[in-house]
């Protein structure tokens, strides 16, 4: 009878020892288990009629932590559940503006830092544009994506044109509309474009998103500069530099280049060609 | 009616309301709808951007979710109770009606729902106040439907009381709710079920309560204004259905034998 007083205690002591064992089998920062029951938005508003709203609050925390985990702990890996998650998102509650505003940037963007497909995050904006004829900033993000990631500068002219015909959207959207036909996909467009989402940016994760961006762009920028500068080396000298730090001493550099990363820029000294370091955050596949 | 007929059926409301927020389950109820309205505080801040709508979409559900359960286990318990009790039959030797009683039981019961709803909904508008949102007044108008909603919850499990056990009358009343929750896979189920005939689709649609109407929720909470004629036609839809109920159950109640 003693023994079995004192048994609850003496299990209940023994719990926290196991726990520790759990998490040293899982891994100190494991990600959330990758697990979605429900893969139909239809099905899951069925599930609880009239509390829709709730229910895609819900959808949204786990979308947010599950991109969050998958970003922090599991180097991306392609984000498998973030297009499910989002579309269910969306189907409980049409009317969610910043699940496609944010689903489009963690579907659009490279890996690591999104899922890679600009195709699912086009046509979720497509979708949102669909939902809410007149929402402009959903458009402007539609027509923005089309040109940044899609680089279908025709169709992102004539999307962003009606969005700078909806109530409320700013007269600049219709020179930009213009800007994306006349220059196609140069960089001073793409910058133009993410300077207004960083203006327009109401959080700083979107904000750090378009910084981000911009940065790219600057380190685009400055390799096509030091390109300039190895040709320049080759003018003078009648070769081409085998690396970068032999621009130091010919007087073109003042040190090795490196990008805000102080990840030195990549050089093909077959080409000439200077480009952003493949271990740099900075880098994006073409 | 008479004004002996309504201080009679008041005082059967107010005795109901004393005896309702005695009870220890409607405090539990509340204490943990409370508490779900401030654990929006904390899912908001789980997420990106849309605290406040978070607060306002777990406070109004919440609200919505445990407003429903009161109404329907304390409205299956109401009458059912005075007759396990034995407590009904003094009371009707007394001058008192078998419909002033039941009128009276229901009256009581939509008090105590509405208190219940009034203190969640101060709740809600303190939580937005402390996360330094503006308390907005608007919320009023998807908890008012809310409420009516509430009512025909209460009315329902009263009639079904009347004529059968507690048990059956929740799980009765609440199959109705759920039913009518999804009032709108009803009205298309012709797409699913073609050869099902439109008249028996559009009878069942009809027949249903359709607690799809009380739903503002999702509106409010994007800050939509609900128009006052919108808010009018729930409120006497609500006033025939929850009649029509009522005098149901009253008849019901009537010929019902007590032992």
């Amino acid at each position: 009878m003693r023994v079995l007083r004192a048994l609850p205690l003496l299990l209940l002591a023994l719990v926290p020892s196991v726990q520790r064992r759990v998490d040293a089998s899982r891994g100190a920062f494991s990600g959330g288990d990758d697990t979605l029951y429900l893969w139909s938005g239809a099905q899951v508003r069925r599930l609880a009629p009239g509390l829709e709203s709730l229910l895609a609050d819900v959808y949204w925390l786990r979308t947010v932590q599950y991109y969050g985990s998958q970003h922090a702990f599991e180097g991306g890996g392609g984000y498998p559940l973030l297009g499910p998650l989002i579309d269910i998102t969306v189907s409980l509650d049409p009317r969610m503006e910043i699940a496609y505003r944010y689903g489009a940037i963690f579907l659009s963007e490279h890996a690591p830092q999104g899922a890679g497909r600009p195709e699912d995050g086009v046509a979720l904006l497509e979708r949102g544009v669909a939902a809410q004829p007149d929402n402009w900033r959903l458009r402007q993000d539609l027509g923005f994506y089309t040109f940044l990631f899609l680089h279908d500068a025709p169709k992102a002219s004539r999307v962003l044109d009606e969005a700078a015909r909806l109530p409320g959207a700013p007269a600049w959207l219709r020179t930009l509309a213009g800007d994306v036909l006349l220059r196609g996909g140069d960089r001073a467009t793409a910058r133009r474009i993410w300077e207004e989402l960083q203006a327009q940016a109401l959080d700083p994760a979107m904000r750090g998103n378009a910084w981000a961006q911009l940065a790219v762009l600057d380190a685009l920028d400055e390799a096509d500069r030091l390109t300039g500068l190895v040709q320049e080396f080759a003018r003078r000298t009648g070769r081409r530099p085998a690396s970068l730090e032999e621009l130091v001493p010919a007087g073109l550099l003042s040190r090795p280049p490196v990008d805000i990363y102080k990840v030195p820029f990549a050089y093909d000294p077959g080409t000439g060609e200077v480009t952003i370091g493949r271990d740099s955050p900075l880098h994006r596949p073409r | 009616m008479g004004s002996g007929r309504l201080t009679r059926i008041a005082a059967v409301a107010a005795n109901t309301f004393r005896e309702s927020v005695r009870e220890r389950v409607f405090y539990n109820l509340l204490v943990f709808a409370m508490l779900m309205i401030l654990s929006g505080l904390l899912l908001a801040r789980l997420s990106i951007r849309q605290h406040e709508k978070i607060i306002k979409d777990v406070g109004l559900a919440s609200i919505d979710v445990f407003g429903l359960v009161i109404a329907l286990f304390m409205g299956v318990s109401l009458v059912s109770k005075e007759i396990e009790r034995r407590s009904l039959f003094p009371l009707l030797a007394k001058p008192l009606r078998r419909e002033e009683f039941y009128l009276g039981k229901f009256a009581g019961l939509a008090l105590t729902l509405a208190t219940n709803v009034a203190a969640m909904t101060a709740g809600l508008l303190l939580t937005l106040w402390a996360t330094g949102a503006t308390p907005d007044l608007r919320l009023l108008q998807a908890v008012f439907p809310l409420v009516l909603g509430h009512l025909l919850v209460v009315a329902l499990a009263l009639f079904f009381s009347t004529l059968s056990s507690p048990t059956i009358a929740a799980v009765a009343t609440l199959c109705l709710v759920v039913a009518g929750r999804l009032s709108d896979v009803v009205r298309n189920a012709r797409t699913v079920l073609p050869d099902a005939p439109a008249w028996l689709v559009e009878a069942v649609y009809y027949a249903l309560p359709n607690f799809r109407n009380f739903d503002f929720k999702d509106r409010v909470a994007y800050g939509e204004a609900i128009p006052a004629a919108a808010l009018a036609w729930v409120t006497l839809y609500a006033a025939v259905y929850v009649g029509a109920v009522l005098a149901g159950g009253v008849l019901a109640f009537r010929r019902r034998e007590l032992h």
